[in-house]
């Protein structure tokens, strides 16, 4: 019997590490074949197409030159760069307050307020009136017409405020006694508590204003003020009509290596900060906080 | 101190709420217009009020000719000498090409802030229906009264009666309808080294295609001794089987999707009996495998992988991607003995031989009544003409001497020039990026310029005005009249049953019978297709573009 239930714990293991294997390649493949393509030289993609490997020989950073060698490069990053540090510093600091505010539980109008910050969730204001509004603010072609309409997510709100509700009150009333106000109670015993919540939380802004579209599209009328993902889309746009481009002068890697390079590109600053901030994820923050 | 945190606090609080009810979808849709007026606004009639004293300041809105290159800097010449010529403060923003230009045309248009002078953009490249819209929302003005202030320009560009007609409505021409690209610029072509090493002809009715696409798919015509080649190449672009194979369709006089021929037979083509026909070819083309079987999933950039890998030897294509020196270079590296050579179109059983459907469709320009309601409209016509005369080099190539000469047969040439500083290099793109919007006009100096000769790795001297020359001379369907007809209210399932049902057929997964054809057309028709092309006569009839 126990025999048994031992084999059938082995097979259930050897079945489960079958199952994540084909998981973990159905990821890798299509991941190493944008790698693959990103590097693949113009006369093997010309001539073979893209092949499942490439030897190290043959790799050429010839996509990746045009890209990052374009001379809107610079500008492009650090527009985006901006646009992504000062969109997550301005998320926080209005997403803190309003998460811890509604984490009280005695709040007044905590339930009004609740249902009208889950009405804008449920229903969005759509573009023209969001357009009206900015433009009515004189921001066009500002960094403040990309950061400030997605200020506030209703979600990262309600996750950062359920985080908060699950600290012990008997931390806040400690500090209560000791005579802190509520901006005291914030600033030196949640916010150093909260790291884990607001690096997930700072991430998930960072990701939406790094990868933001669209918006600079609809406000930023400056070439100068746009942002990388704005950039690769016009290269690639040249790249895929580049029949109706008369010269000589873009085209010394194919389209599909430059899209690959640039789905690396802007994927490497969120790679490198992923791993750095994972490990908050997980670690507990309250252990020794509250004693019996 | 206690309170002035305390109404930090609560203000931060009501700041965040009022920014966290101004945030937009995550992904924004097509922005709706507001309430359309009943009937467009009474035209303004355009001021002839002579110069006024202070600059104008006039905003124009047009895509870019190079999108990677970005807009011109603000010190950039041609600014200060439409300043100083034309008393006018030009700010030239690059409008996103497809479904982000159209939102963002649709917001400014929304909140009543078009620019001055901009280009209709549209998704689905219906530049005539945004134009149509905006007209209704009264936010565009006639431009009839602008032309007389331009008559040069007027003469190059806006010379096209058709093209005037397109852009006017209710008694008013609203747009001023640029020429389109070069016309005709797409056909066959056939690799010239492999019927020679084979020894066959050049095909000239759909049998020898198929027995030359056959030997091309059998006969290793490329020498290396593996069985890696078809005989024809393509992709799905368009409705129903696309543009690509018209070729095939115009042979049984059946090209694209409009019977334009006259107003007895208008209607759908599949209507037309030769079009079951035109269809069984096309599946036998498919059954004997002589067709690239990847052709309704190919992109239009695999399909250009391929041919510059050798994958076909037949197909059809735009002469200037398949001429142009930078994308004829990876294909002359991989086969520098390799040639193609234009073909004409097959001639079908009732000697019908149609190349393809000529739509002419080019951009449409627009000047907002916001614009002339602040006097802006003789400035606005001023600037127009300057691009057609004065400006014209400037803008479409630079500065004489500098980014270009003009040489002794009277072609643009960058011989002798700094490289860098030749209108043709990549740093000089940003300078010239209204020239395919509103400069060129297809004049034969700026073709020749734009596509010269060059010699390939063996020393062959490739003319891609050749290729063109012979494209245009084939006899194409004149299916103009395509922009004033409006897609029925439920396109997307009449396109989708449309083209489905047709790939179905030639792929075999429905069998092409009398019962199956005419239950397709049944399909059809319980989708509206009577009524659609009901509607479409009727606007064709309206438009006068059906005899």
């Amino acid at each position: 019997m126990l025999h048994s239930k031992t084999r059938d714990a082995m097979m259930f293991q050897i079945g489960l590490a079958i199952f994540l294997t084909i998981i973990l390649l159905i990821i890798l493949i299509p991941f190493w074949r944008v790698i693959v393509t990103a590097f693949i030289p113009l006369d093997i993609y010309t001539r073979e197409g893209v092949p499942f490997f490439l030897s190290p020989t043959q790799w050429t950073f010839e996509a990746f030159r045009q890209l990052l060698g374009h001379s809107m490069f610079p500008r492009a990053i650090w527009n985006s760069v901006v646009i992504t540090l000062l969109g997550t510093a301005i998320s926080l600091f209005l997403t803190v307050p309003l998460a811890y505010g509604l984490s009280t539980r005695n709040l007044p109008g905590r339930k009004l307020i609740m249902t009208l910050i889950l009405f804008t969730y449920l229903f969005s204001p759509g573009l023209i009136p969001v357009y009206l509004l900015i433009t009515g603010m004189k921001l066009t072609n500002n960094y403040l017409a990309i950061i400030l309409p997605p200020a506030v997510s209703v979600y990262n709100t309600l996750v950062m405020m359920s985080f908060f509700e699950g600290l012990p009150e008997e931390l806040k009333d400690a500090a209560r006694i000791d005579g802190a106000n509520e901006l005291q109670v914030l600033w030196h015993i949640i916010l150093p508590l909260s790291k884990p919540i607001l690096l997930t939380i700072g991430l998930f802004y960072a990701v939406f204003f790094w990868n933001e579209f669209f918006t600079p599209l609809l406000y930023l009328n400056d070439n100068n003020l746009m942002p990388l993902p704005v950039l690769l889309r016009n290269i690639l746009i040249s790249a895929s009509f580049n029949e109706y481009v008369e010269y000589n002068a873009f085209s010394s890697a194919s389209i599909e290596s430059l899209k690959a390079a640039g789905v690396l590109i802007t994927m490497i600053p969120m790679l490198l900060i992923y791993p750095w901030i994972q490990r908050y994820f997980t670690k507990g923050t309250l252990v020794g906080g509250v004693k019996e | 101190m206690k309170n002035w945190k305390m109404i930090f606090v609560v203000s931060l609080l009501v700041l965040s709420q009022i920014l966290a009810a101004c945030a937009p979808a995550a992904t924004p849709t097509e922005a709706a217009p507001p309430e359309a007026t009943q009937a467009p606004a009474e035209p303004t009639a355009v001021p002839t009020a002579t110069t006024p004293p202070e600059p104008v300041d006039i905003v124009l809105w047009a895509q870019a000719t190079v999108t990677e290159a970005g807009a011109p800097p603000e010190d950039w010449i041609a600014y200060q000498i439409i300043h100083d010529e034309l008393n006018i403060n030009l700010t030239y923003v690059i409008v996103p090409t497809g479904a982000d230009g159209e939102a963002k045309i649709n917001a400014v248009a929304a909140a009543n802030d078009l620019p001055d002078l901009f280009q209709m953009v549209s998704a689905n490249n219906d530049n005539r229906g945004a134009l149509l819209r905006l007209v209704d929302l009264g936010l565009m003005a006639p431009v009839e009264d602008l032309m007389p202030l331009m008559p040069e320009r007027t003469k190059l560009h806006y010379n096209d009666p058709l093209a005037i007609d397109l852009v006017s409505f209710y008694d008013h021409q609203y747009g001023l309808p640029e020429p389109p690209p070069i016309p005709k610029r797409e056909g066959l072509v056939i690799r010239k080294d492999w019927l020679d090493k084979l020894g066959l002809s050049v095909p000239t009715t759909p049998e020898e295609l198929f027995t030359v696409a056959q030997a091309f798919t059998t006969q290793d015509p490329d020498g290396n001794g593996k069985n890696d080649t078809y005989g024809y190449g393509g992709f799905l672009n368009g409705q129903g089987l696309g543009t690509r194979f018209d070729f095939i369709m115009g042979a049984y006089g059946v090209p694209g999707v409009w019977n334009f021929s006259g107003k007895g037979d208008f209607g759908l083509n599949v209507r037309n009996p030769q079009y079951k026909d035109a269809l069984t070819y096309f599946k036998s083309l498919v059954d004997a495998k002589v067709i690239d079987p990847d052709w309704p999933t190919l992109t239009r950039d695999d399909f250009r992988a391929r041919w510059k890998q050798g994958s076909f030897g037949i197909m059809w294509e735009d002469f200037a991607a398949l001429t142009n020196k930078s994308n004829y270079e990876p294909f002359d590296t991989n086969f520098p003995d390799a040639e193609w050579i234009p073909v004409a179109s097959p001639k079908g059983p009732n000697g019908d031989a149609y190349y393809g459907v000529y739509t002419g469709r080019g951009q449409i320009f627009g000047v907002s009544q916001k614009a002339v309601d602040e006097g802006k409209g003789e400035a606005i016509a001023s600037l127009l003409e300057w691009m057609a005369t004065d400006g014209y080099y400037l803008l479409g190539f630079g500065e004489e001497g500098k980014n270009f000469i003009i040489d002794a047969n009277g072609n643009i040439s960058t011989e002798g020039l700094d490289p860098v500083e030749a209108y043709t290099a990549p740093e000089r793109q940003p300078f010239t990026q209204m020239r395919n919007q509103l400069v060129f006009y297809n004049s034969e100096q700026e073709i020749v310029a734009r596509y010269p000769e060059y010699k390939t790795i063996n020393g062959r001297t490739m003319q891609p005005m050749s290729f063109l020359g012979f494209f245009q001379e084939q006899a194409w369907v004149d299916g103009r009249g395509i922009q004033v007809i409006l897609p029925p209210a439920n396109a997307a399932d009449f396109d989708r049953f449309y083209t489905e049902g047709l790939i179905q057929f030639v792929l075999g997964q429905k069998e092409l019978t009398d019962e199956t054809w005419a239950e397709y057309l049944a399909g059809l028709d319980s989708l509206g297709a009577a009524e659609y092309e009901a509607a479409a006569k009727q606007a064709l009839t309206d438009a006068g573009l059906l005899k």
